[in-house]
């Protein structure tokens, strides 16, 4: 069966999308349509955290139930707008991941079933340095959001205790990421080394709550900060990227009050719609993280 | 001539012909690709009733330093001569044939211009035997790689095939005759040009059996675990085969080693220290007393799994350290100790409201 083709102009450029009709989250019913449409509606704000960037696309081309591949390399069938440009992966351009700096590119990415959209620590001019530190809190079986929530408040008052500020988001999926905006000149070998510290740190202090080590056994009723999310060539859920979940959940910025609520128990999960609102009325809360200038303590004495 | 048993051995002797500055006046000596990459093998590819002459050129390029081996007292070239068991005296090339040893000692002598009759049929060309998938190939077969290039007036079959193979998406088996071996070898199209790659024969590939130690992987027990927890490892180690991420750091090594040698001077690159890991465990000072601070700060766990005596205490340190290192929002930073100790639920309402907003 040929696809439904609809042509639809975004910010000044045509775009051909197709079955728009298609259902991605099969649980709520929210189709394709709804993605492309959340896309271009949350890109004035997302595109401040993923328009500089050589993004991973997570595409689900038969929705959220179905499978799903990571597309590193920017396909060739993409409009000549859509820039290739160097990632995590790359070395010496030799991937060529993409650019999605306008809405229309998002707009083109969601009609491909990138449901989610993974970004690296550092912008494409300048894959050699991060601009930010992330912890991702993972929860091991048997813990949930709650302990993540208590443990980004120890990063939080760990770093803020070395005159340093974070900012939390949920994962939009079971975690919560917290951020440490740097935006000056750092490797990924001291950021990567910094993020250990803070992780093995921590991991000492709170044994019964924090693992820093993937091995699944060890981490039941625990949390994993995963600190190697500042590999070069590690990408990291996006700043308001839909999630691929039973329902259609996005990786969200939080205030750390709603992180504290969190750690007593409150829920702290938002959909699209939760999320949209939140904009408009909170605005970007991590919009500080690609302007704030902090420097993390050298790497030697 | 020699007689029909004898005995060759290699023999190492220093030659004195040569001056002591050999070293410093010739300077190192790399090997270096030349700018033209010359053919090393003239033929044609014979595919069903076409024939396509092509020139094989090597697709790979040694890049290992090369050392000459040097007299340390005088610094003369040392020369390796070939010389006769019998008598010492040096044997000259015409004279030297190969000799197949049948037991120690007993040898049957064999020349160039008998074996060249056994040749494997001495043809000039490439013979497509079948088509098969990339991935039905053990890559234990392959051994060189080389490219095909065609005669540049006769581009156009080389082109067509190519085209044909490229839309198959299969890799030729062929046969050809290289160096007086008839060589197995595999043709694929890789985007403009054809790649040969020769191929081992199944009976070199070594049996497994001969290598004793392997035995003990048979026998290893392993728990699911353990199975998962390798697999979680590769999985976080994944990425994209990328080559040029690569490189022989060692020969870099060597060659700036021989560059100072040059400009004369003599430092001998001291061994590599390890690699420094007090960076982290400096920044791990700061961070533990950090942590500690933070700890008896909050005074308790802020989901009250723990002790939740002296709220406000904990609450009053908490309120002066936020103060004090200017948190990432302020109302949201400053609200948290306040909230977290003494007015949870109220925090906990005004989180789910914001939420439904």
């Amino acid at each position: 069966m040929a696809a439904q083709r609809t042509e639809v102009e975004i910010g000044g450029r045509t775009l051909s999308v197709s079955n728009l009709d298609k259902v991605l989250y099969p649980e709520v019913g929210f189709t394709k349509a709804e993605v492309i449409d959340y896309y271009v509606r949350i890109a004035p704000v997302l595109l401040l955290h993923l328009g500089d960037r050589g993004i991973t696309m997570r595409r689900f081309p038969d929705g959220v139930d179905a499978g799903s591949f990571f597309e590193k390399r920017c396909p060739s069938h993409r409009p000549e707008w859509v820039q290739a440009v160097d990632g995590p992966g790359d070395r010496g351009g030799a991937i060529g991941y993409c650019c999605l700096a306008e809405a229309a590119a998002l707009a083109w990415a969601a009609n491909l079933a990138a449901i989610e959209l993974h970004a690296p620590m550092a912008r494409a001019a300048d894959i050699e340095s991060p601009t930010m530190v992330v912890f991702d809190l993972d929860p091991g079986p048997g813990t949930a959001m709650a302990e993540c929530a208590e443990v980004g408040l120890w990063i939080r008052d760990t770093v803020v205790g070395i005159g340093l500020t974070a900012y939390p988001k949920t994962s939009g999926s079971k975690g919560l990421q917290v951020y440490l905006p740097l935006n000056s000149p750092h490797s990924h070998e001291h950021v990567s080394s910094f993020a250990l510290a803070v992780a093995q740190v921590l991991e000492r202090a709170h044994p019964a709550l924090i693992v820093t080590t993937q091995a699944k056994a060890a981490r039941t009723g625990k949390v994993l900060i995963d600190w190697s999310q500042n590999s070069r060539h590690k990408t990291t859920i996006c700043a308001y990227s839909l999630r691929a979940r039973p329902h259609p959940t996005v990786s969200t910025p939080v205030t750390w009050d709603e992180v504290a609520a969190a750690a007593v128990g409150e829920p702290l999960s938002f959909e699209s719609a939760d999320v949209l609102a939140r904009v408009e009325e909170l605005g970007d809360l991590f919009a500080p993280t690609v302007t704030e200038v902090q420097e993390l303590p050298a790497p030697r004495p | 001539m020699l007689g029909k048993y004898c005995m060759l051995r290699k023999v190492t002797e220093r030659a004195g012909m040569l001056g002591p500055k050999v070293m410093q006046t010739q300077g190192p000596r790399f090997w270096k690709a030349l700018p033209m990459a010359r053919p090393i093998w003239n033929g044609a590819i014979s595919f069903g009733l076409v024939s396509i002459p092509v020139k094989l050129y090597s697709a790979t390029v040694d890049q290992a330093v090369r050392f000459h081996q040097i007299d340390s007292r005088s610094g003369s070239r040392v020369r390796q001569k070939r010389v006769s068991e019998a008598d010492g005296t040096e044997v000259p090339y015409e004279e030297i044939v190969k000799g197949y040893e049948l037991s120690s000692g007993r040898y049957v002598t064999i020349t160039d211009d008998e074996l060249a009759a056994l040749d494997p049929k001495a043809s000039r060309t490439i013979d497509l035997l079948e088509f098969v998938d990339l991935t039905s190939i053990d890559p234990i077969y392959y051994d060189s790689a080389y490219y095909l290039a065609p005669d540049p007036t006769m581009a156009k079959p080389y082109a067509l095939l190519l085209n044909a193979m490229t839309d198959a998406g299969k890799v030729g088996i062929a046969r050809f005759v290289m160096r007086g071996k008839e060589r197995l070898c595999a043709l694929r199209a890789d985007e403009d040009k054809l790649v040969l790659s020769t191929m081992r024969y199944a009976d070199e590939i070594r049996d497994v059996t001969e290598i004793e130690q392997l035995e003990a992987v048979s026998e290893v027990e392993l728990s699911d675990k353990e199975v998962a927890m390798a697999g979680q490892l590769i999985a976080s180690l994944d990425a994209d085969f990328d080559p040029t991420r690569f490189h022989d750091s060692y020969r870099e090594k060597v060659q700036e080693l021989v560059s100072r040698k040059q400009d004369g001077d003599e430092t001998v690159l001291e061994a590599v220290e390890p690699a420094d890991d007090h960076k982290v465990i400096d920044l791990m000072a700061a961070l533990e007393a950090s942590v500690a601070d933070a700890k008896s700060a909050r005074g308790r766990h802020p989901t009250g799994r723990t002790d939740d005596d002296d709220q406000e205490a904990s609450a009053r340190s908490r309120s002066r350290s936020s103060a004090k290192k200017a948190p990432p929002r302020k109302t949201a930073a400053k609200k948290v100790p306040a909230e977290n100790a003494a007015a949870k639920k109220s925090t906990a309402k005004r989180a789910a409201s914001r939420k439904s907003a």
